[in-house]
């Protein structure tokens, strides 16, 4: 909640004290940190009748000098181009200027030279640099994600901006919380440790801006990298929120259907916030089946309703429906959005198989048995019904698990994979074992590292599970544990500095290189709710699916395969 | 400029009154001030003429507000138990209610045709978007006002019932006291006076519900004018993303349509015909005053 709250009022304070009708510019990223937090309405009782990208305002010539101009950008270069051409054409009463970062001085004294006639009123920075899709989770939906993967000398400009962003977005989360964090990062990742040790020279480097009062214990600040747990964002999920973005995709809190299929204009784009929908905050975590049920209710109660609604007889019920016209109308948009969700959901799993897929995904990912495992994959790879992506996931996932037993049935699975799919990119799984193979990772991703882990293993193989499905646990989940028991090994992730921590932090914020996923911040979600004494926040540099994930481990094989060529 | 500013501070000592500025937001480091120069001096332009209309409007949902709140104090006293008829309490309520209808449907009129917007405009977005906001305003007036005429015809129709109920208690326990002759015909007597007195209190009261029905319908009808016009919260076209997207492709649409009208009508055959044509007329009359000239 506390980073919905704080972006909320950041924007209210920038419109609450410019009286008149105003115009909100903004930029690609700031658009999705606002559009996720203030709705359109919210933004018309401001008084603020225009909304547009700092982009196109540039093209229109149209002189609107009886509106003021409420400028919120990031503070790259780009932009300051673009406010330095508004500035010396200005085509607004007033300006006012909000950046989302520190501004460098320079940067002041280029706008300064262009506002020729005068026209700014304020420079204020307001950190609201990330965006903040759920209560516990946020995200800085980086374009190019999959720099990450690549070491530093490939492409040392592009790594330097990625790096920048992901200091950035970390800075204002910190802000927006009023805290200054201890930092510690996986030691065995180098972009990890890269970022942790820039954050702590901002921090150096800007000691006045963070200077707040300094409470017994300070936050965590915990840098992973995604690449310490592949297994995660290559499963396929049966979890709503999760479920939803795996199948179909949500972005910035919408999810964009027309991908799918052919709906009503009022169906194509849909908006899943846990802000906004009660059922969706009550129902975003829970099982594919639990939904079904939940949604037959749902619409159960509303035919009760639209019965009622026809029913109509006399002057008292006309007053009543009229009453209750515009509830009624919000339960039915609610009531077909989630019923198409589900609907749609439900035929992608029919055409590509998935509870098949999907109970094999979990067996390689949980339980032991390499002997079945091959077996089990073998079948998949070899049935027609299966899609590409699918199989692909499933070699990987052998992969990552067995990749030291038994090399010869590992590579009949490859061979048997690039002859099935006609389009996957031949090396992508050795690609992605040399990333993240097991020498590579932090961490104990298949608890078969240290006996504890073994035994707690067994033993929830006795026990038996609830539901095949679901039975994954994130290693994040183990980290978290680990960091409530106030266990958190240091030889696998040091501090940076000096500091060393006596006991628990009461705030954590992880964060993911690489991205996360909503599997993960549901274990966040579910760990805040049981009351454990310590608040997590998980962000990261983009909300993965499979589909993003391999994208990414794609584009990065792309670029390391030109640079081999090349040198 | 800025920096102008920034210097011509530091040598008065303002820069150290910015600075102190600065150090107070660092305190809570949520935000930083740079730089806050003017106050609210600079030149506004003049607005459209449009803007006038939705000031009258925004006006007239003020002076409604004033005037439900004032009903709202109508209401409460004809409710409560009083010696006279209360005659003049409905009339009052009667006349506030309909006032405020009339605003309510006058400003809704004017909403809709004077603001209504044409054309893909960054200024017909933001008539469109003013219409929005009003049209919110004015609905959630229309169903407050709604609601506060409901409840009062609930308590009403309460206060009928127990009237009434009251009425019945007495009658019913008066025979038991009195001897059978007198109290037949005292009884008739009083009965008949109560039947009266109670007729015409219905009456009254019915005309008072009809009334307000009436109104409820009228709300009813500005409703449903309006509700087109009212962001429905929580959906996609509450999300300013979404809001942004739709306006660039109606640009690009409007653009797109514009250019293909300009082809179609370049290409027109009505064109051609018409040229022709003029061609012909004017190759007519050379013929004729050729004709007159060689004969």
């Amino acid at each position: 909640m506390v980073l919905v709250s704080a972006v909320r009022d950041y924007v209210y304070r920038m419109l609450q004290d410019i009286s008149g009708m105003k115009v909100l510019i903004l930029d690609s990223q700031t658009v999705s940190i606002v559009s996720v937090v203030y709705s359109q309405s919210e933004l018309l009782q401001k008084e603020v009748f225009l909304v547009e990208l700092i982009d196109s305002i540039s093209k229109s010539k149209e002189s609107m000098s009886h509106l003021k101009a409420v400028y919120f950008l990031r503070p790259t270069s780009e932009n300051i181009q673009y406010m330095r051409r508004q500035l010396s054409n200005p085509r607004f009463g007033e300006c006012h200027l909000f950046f989302s970062n520190m501004l460098k001085d320079t940067q002041i004294h280029l706008l300064a030279d262009s506002d020729e006639q005068e026209v700014v009123q304020q420079v204020q920075e307001f950190y609201a640099d990330f965006i903040s899709v759920d209560p516990y989770h946020f995200t800085l939906n980086m374009p190019s994600n999959h720099y990450y993967i690549l070491p530093a000398v490939v492409d040392p400009s592009n790594l330097q901006h990625f790096c920048d962003r992901a200091v950035d977005g970390i800075g204002a989360v910190f802000l927006a919380l009023k805290r200054r964090p201890i930092i510690r990062y996986s030691r065995a990742s180098d972009i990890a440790k890269r970022i942790a040790h820039e954050t702590a020279l901002m921090y150096q480097q800007e000691s006045g801006l963070f200077d707040f009062r300094r409470m017994e214990m300070s936050p965590l600040l915990l840098i992973v990298d995604r690449r310490d747990d592949p297994v995660t964002p290559l499963l396929n999920q049966w979890t709503y929120q999760a479920m939803v973005h795996e199948l179909i995709g949500i972005q910035d809190n919408k999810v964009d259907l027309r991908s799918i299929g052919k709906f009503p204009k009022d169906q194509q784009e849909v908006v899943l916030s846990s802000e906004q929908d009660a059922f969706f905050k009550a129902n975003m975590y829970e099982n594919f089946g639990d939904i079904g049920m939940n949604i037959k209710r749902m619409v159960d109660d509303f035919q009760q309703v639209a019965k009622s609604n026809q029913n109509i007889q006399t002057i008292e019920d006309m007053a009543k429906f009229v009453d209750n016209y515009p509830e009624y109308r919000k339960m039915h948009g609610n009531v077909s959005k989630h019923v198409t969700l589900v609907t749609e959901m439900s035929k992608i799993v029919e055409e590509r198989k998935l509870m098949l897929v999907s109970e094999t995904e979990q067996d390689l990912a949980c339980n032991g048995g390499q002997v079945a495992a091959f077996e089990a994959v073998t079948n998949l790879l070899n049935n027609e019904s299966v899609s590409d992506i699918d199989r692909l996931r499933l070699v990987m996932l052998y992969a990552l698990r067995y990749e030291k037993e038994s090399p010869v049935q590992l590579m009949q699975l490859f061979n048997k994979l690039a002859s099935r799919s006609a389009k996957y990119k031949p090396g992508l799984v050795q690609f992605l074992l040399k990333q993240a193979g097991a020498d590579k990772r932090t961490g104990d991703l298949y608890g078969n590292r240290d006996f504890l882990n073994i035994a707690r293993n067994m033993a929830r193989g006795l026990k038996g599970v609830e539901n095949v499905y679901t039975q994954h646990q994130p290693l994040l989940f183990q980290t978290m544990e680990s960091i409530i028991k106030g266990r958190l090994r240091d030889v696998d992730y040091p501090y940076v500095g000096n500091h060393f921590q006596q006991g628990r932090p009461q705030e954590v914020v992880i964060f993911i290189i690489g991205g996360t996923t909503y599997e993960e911040s549901r274990s966040v979600a579910q760990l805040n709710a049981s009351n454990s004494g310590i608040r997590f926040i998980i962000g990261g540099t983009a909300v993965l699916n499979s589909k993003r994930f391999l994208k990414d481990l794609e584009e990065a094989q792309g670029i390391a395969r030109s640079n081999a060529n090349v040198v | 400029m800025i920096l102008k500013e920034l210097r011509r501070r530091s040598l008065l000592g303002g820069l150290c009154k910015t600075n102190t500025m600065k150090d107070q937001s660092f305190a809570n480091g949520e935000s930083r001030y740079r730089l806050q120069l003017r106050k609210g001096a600079a030149t506004v332009g003049l607005p459209p003429a449009w803007v006038d209309v939705s000031e009258e409007i925004a006006s007239n949902v003020q002076r409604a507000r004033v005037k439900m709140n004032e009903l709202a104090k109508a209401h409460a006293k004809a409710l409560m138990p009083s010696f006279g008829d209360g005659k003049e309490d409905q009339q009052n309520i009667e006349a506030l209610t309909t006032e405020i209808t009339n605003l309510l449907k006058k400003s809704e009129k004017k909403l809709l045709q004077k603001l209504s917007a044409a054309g893909p405009s960054e200024d017909s977005n933001v008539r469109k978007n003013v219409q929005r906001q009003l049209a919110t305003d004015l609905q959630n007036l229309s169903m407050e006002l709604r609601k506060k005429q409901s409840t009062y015809l609930k308590c009403l129709r309460q206060q009928m019932e127990d009237a009434a109920d009251l009425e019945m208690n007495l009658n019913g326990n008066r025979p038991k006291e009195e001897d059978d002759d007198l109290d037949d015909m005292i009884f008739s007597e009083h009965q008949m006076a109560r039947l009266k007195q109670s007729e015409v209190y219905t009456v009254e009261r019915e005309r008072e519900i009809q009334q307000i029905v009436e109104s409820v319908n009228e709300l009813a009808q500005i409703m449903k004018d309006l509700s087109v016009l009212v962001i429905d919260q929580g959906t996609i076209v509450d999300r300013i993303d979404y809001n942004i997207q739709n306006v660039a492709t109606t640009v690009e649409e409007g653009l797109k349509q514009l250019q293909k009208a300009e082809r179609t009508q370049k290409q027109g055959g009505m064109v051609m015909c018409a040229t022709v044509l003029v061609i012909m007329c004017f190759v007519m009359l050379v013929l004729l005053i050729l004709k007159e000239i060689i004969f």
